[in-house]
């Protein structure tokens, strides 16, 4: 389940070049931008910006593809409802069915948003191993005990996955069908969540030994990352290309302000 | 439970109870984890599978009792082609870590869950968890929580909670392992006297040497050797080709 | 029940996040006056793992199956650390599943933790007694795992169908809003029930993980 994300973390492009820490300052900036967008007339241009950025970082077509399957049925659901329930604008009638303008506008605008935005966070993080995002998160000051958490986490989540499959499969191997609902179906799910709850629990106590007994917990890391921050050049590439993203982002902040309303 | 599959077994002597024939999986496209896997085993028949770390113990385990769908080939078990997906009581697999198999708040409900999954009634489930329990020696178990208990006691129950459902074959996937010596020899007595077909991955060799009749090398998803368990582990050239080494007990005989 | 990127104007999407950031503060302050909080934190990571992982697991609902929330759940037994565990949890969905968004992952983590602190206080309400009744359990166990849920989809509900067009008149807006909530009052239910049969499980298996 982990991996997945990780699989084109290490090809060779100008995004993968770009140092993960500014990446994340200038492509987050850029997805408040859009998230921004309100105006018809400026979604061409973050179509654009899209597209280009995501044949920079030289990620396949087919894996923006396959991302995609996930979201589903709920951004779907919406944007089919939205064209005959909202707006005052009736453009084509069929019995009690209304199509209507400004719905089907708006249909347009949260779709192209949706997708622009989801693009490029897959930009964000399929150009870069998942465990330097974290690092770069922390060095832009998330708290310790966040970035703590979300390591050791994302380490123990497919160690847990696999053991709720096995676990699956020994239950379904004594006869336990998945298809019924019945209260007995559900003490055994509850009883399932139970027993993974009752490891998860077991094997953090002999984490944290372990832990404790390699110096968690000790004050000496945090002088050792502040000297790494400083070492950490702000060079041409990672400079230009924040400073780039940065600029566009503002100036679709301002022309979603200054243009008329649609 | 004990006599009756025991006058079966005699009739059943030559009767196949796992048949495979040129069985492959994998679990990606580029990769193959079992290759023309050709297999027979007769009822009654208790036999060893041996071979290093990834030689696709496991995989074939799951794809006889029907969890992995073959990518080719077919499994027979008793002569019925096994339908993967499809619940079949006939056939248990004891998992190498209790823990996976375990998750009721009591040891009398975990043994009870197959057999009212069964659809068995009350008084039947109440039977075979008794059967159940003084066949493996832990009738003293019944009230207590299983998570609460010894590696040991573990792995008694989840054997328990298998045998409840009497099946006609059982796989163990690394019984053995995790065992202190007094487990371990209370395992191998009981795997000697057990009644079932069984099949056994181990990595404990001199436990298959005294459980076994017969005894399987698996290396890279092919059988490399089938036959007398002493014949293949004291073959020193054979063994080490495939990542095992000859156990202790049968170097000092030479 | 995640908001997806894009689906919200921006006013909703920074407010999100300055909620999230006061409550992530306030969290981090509470648990930092805990005795031994480097000790909690390997147990609240490996739950964030466990739960991320038990929400995979759907619950058979013919013809459907839903999956669980757990929000109720993760308060119950993480306390302040569950505000945390749901805030990573759903960085893990937006990246690995794209489910929510990043421009959303504040509203998100608003309309799942701050029911779940919710919960939190709900069961552990009387809890310091050990005289506690075992059925008093049972009845904040279920109202931590199905108050969390409604109060969850009540949040989402509204805020969807508030701010995702301005072209809805105000009766529909509210027709809809019921409509959703009904749904959700029967997964709300099975959720409760499910809350208050795990906790019983870890009374009898493993007592003090529901012990602060």
């Amino acid at each position: 389940m982990r991996l997945i994300i990780d699989r084109y973390a290490y090809l060779d492009s100008l995004i993968h070049r770009w140092q993960q820490k500014y990446k994340l300052v200038g492509l987050i900036s850029l997805i408040f931008a859009f998230s921004f967008v309100q105006k018809i007339t400026l979604l061409p241009v973050i179509v654009v910006i899209t597209t280009v950025i995501f044949c920079l970082s030289n990620l396949p077509l087919s894996f923006l593809l396959s991302r995609l399957r996930y979201p589903g049925w709920f951004i779907l659901a919406v944007v089919i409802l939205l064209p005959f329930v909202a707006g005052d604008t009736i453009i084509f009638q069929w019995g009690w069915l209304t199509l209507k303008e400004e719905g089907c506008w708006t249909s347009i605008l949260i779709s192209v948003r949706f997708f622009c935005i989801l693009t490029i966070s897959l930009v964000l993080f399929g150009t870069a191993p998942f465990l330097t995002s974290i690092k770069a998160m922390r060095s832009l000051g998330l708290p310790q005990v966040i970035v703590d958490m979300t390591l050791l986490a994302y380490r123990y989540l497919e160690e847990l996955g696999n053991m709720l499959t096995t676990m699956q499969r020994a239950i379904r191997l004594r006869g336990f069908r998945y298809q019924q609902f019945s209260r007995r179906n559900l003490k055994i799910l509850a009883q399932l969540t139970g027993s993974l709850l009752v490891r998860s629990y077991e094997r953090s106590n002999k984490v944290y030994q372990a832990m404790i007994l390699r110096g968690y917990g000790y004050k000496i890391p945090q002088i050792d990352r502040q000297q790494k921050n400083r070492l950490s050049q702000l060079d041409k590439l990672n400079f230009l290309a924040t400073s780039a993203t940065v600029i566009i982002a503002i100036s679709l902040t301002i022309a979603e302000i200054l243009l008329p309303a649609n | 439970m004990k006599e009756l599959t025991r006058s079966s077994r005699l009739i059943k002597l030559q009767t196949p109870a796992v048949t495979i024939s040129n069985l492959g999986f994998a679990y990606t496209e580029s990769k193959n984890t079992l290759t023309d896997i050709n297999l027979q085993i007769s009822a009654g028949e208790s036999v060893g599978l041996i071979g290093a770390n990834g030689a696709g113990k496991t995989t074939l385990f799951l794809t006889i009792c029907g969890i992995l769908t073959p990518t080719y080939g077919e499994i027979k078990l008793f002569e019925k082609l096994v339908q993967p997906g499809i619940f079949n009581p006939d056939i248990g697999l004891v998992f190498q870590n209790p823990d996976d198999q375990l998750l009721c708040p009591r040891v009398r409900d975990d043994i009870a869950f197959g057999p009212e999954n069964m659809g068995l009634s009350a008084e039947e489930v109440d039977k075979r968890v008794c059967v159940a329990l003084s066949f493996t020696g832990i009738s003293h178990l019944i009230d207590r929580v299983p998570h609460h208990l010894s590696g040991g006691e573990k792995c008694m129950v989840a054997i328990a909670s298998v045998l409840a459902m009497l099946p006609q074959i059982i796989l163990y996937d690394e019984p053995s392992a995790n065992l202190d010596l007094r487990a371990r020899r209370r395992l191998i007595k009981f795997l000697q006297t057990a009644p079932e077909t069984t099949i056994i991955s181990s990595h404990d060799l001199e436990m298959l040497l005294e459980v076994c009749d017969r005894v399987i090398l698996l290396n890279q998803g092919r059988i490399v050797a089938d036959g007398i368990p002493q014949n293949i582990m004291s073959d020193r050239i054979l063994m080490e080709a495939n990542g095992l080494e000859v156990p202790h007990s049968l170097t000092h005989h030479h | 029940m995640h908001i997806p990127d894009g689906f919200v104007p921006p006013s909703i999407c920074i407010a999100g996040y300055a909620i999230t950031g006061g409550v992530t503060w306030y969290s981090l302050q509470q648990i930092k006056k805990d005795s031994n909080p480097q000790k909690k934190i390997p147990r609240a990571s490996l739950f964030t793992a466990a739960f991320f992982v038990a929400s995979l697991i759907h619950i058979p609902l013919p013809p459907a199956s839903i999956h669980l929330v757990l929000n109720g759940m993760m308060g119950a037994i993480l306390g302040y650390y569950s505000f945390l565990a749901i805030l990573i949890g759903l960085f893990f969905q937006t990246v690995m599943f794209q489910h929510g968004g990043l421009s959303t992952l504040g509203i998100n983590a608003v309309i799942m933790g701050i029911p779940a602190l919710f919960a939190y206080h709900i069961f552990h309400f009387n809890n310091r007694s050990n005289t506690r009744k075992k059925i008093w359990t049972q009845v904040l166990a279920f109202c931590a795992g199905a108050g969390s849920l409604i109060l969850s989809a009540t949040l989402f509900t509204v805020i969807i169908i508030t701010n995702i067009t301005s072209e809805l008149d105000a009766q529909t807006e509210i027709n809809a809003i019921y409509l959703s909530l009904i749904s959700y009052v029967i997964q709300a239910i099975i959720e409760g029930a499910f809350t208050v049969m795990l906790i019983s499980f870890l009374e009898q298996v493993k007592p003090e993980i529901l012990r602060q």
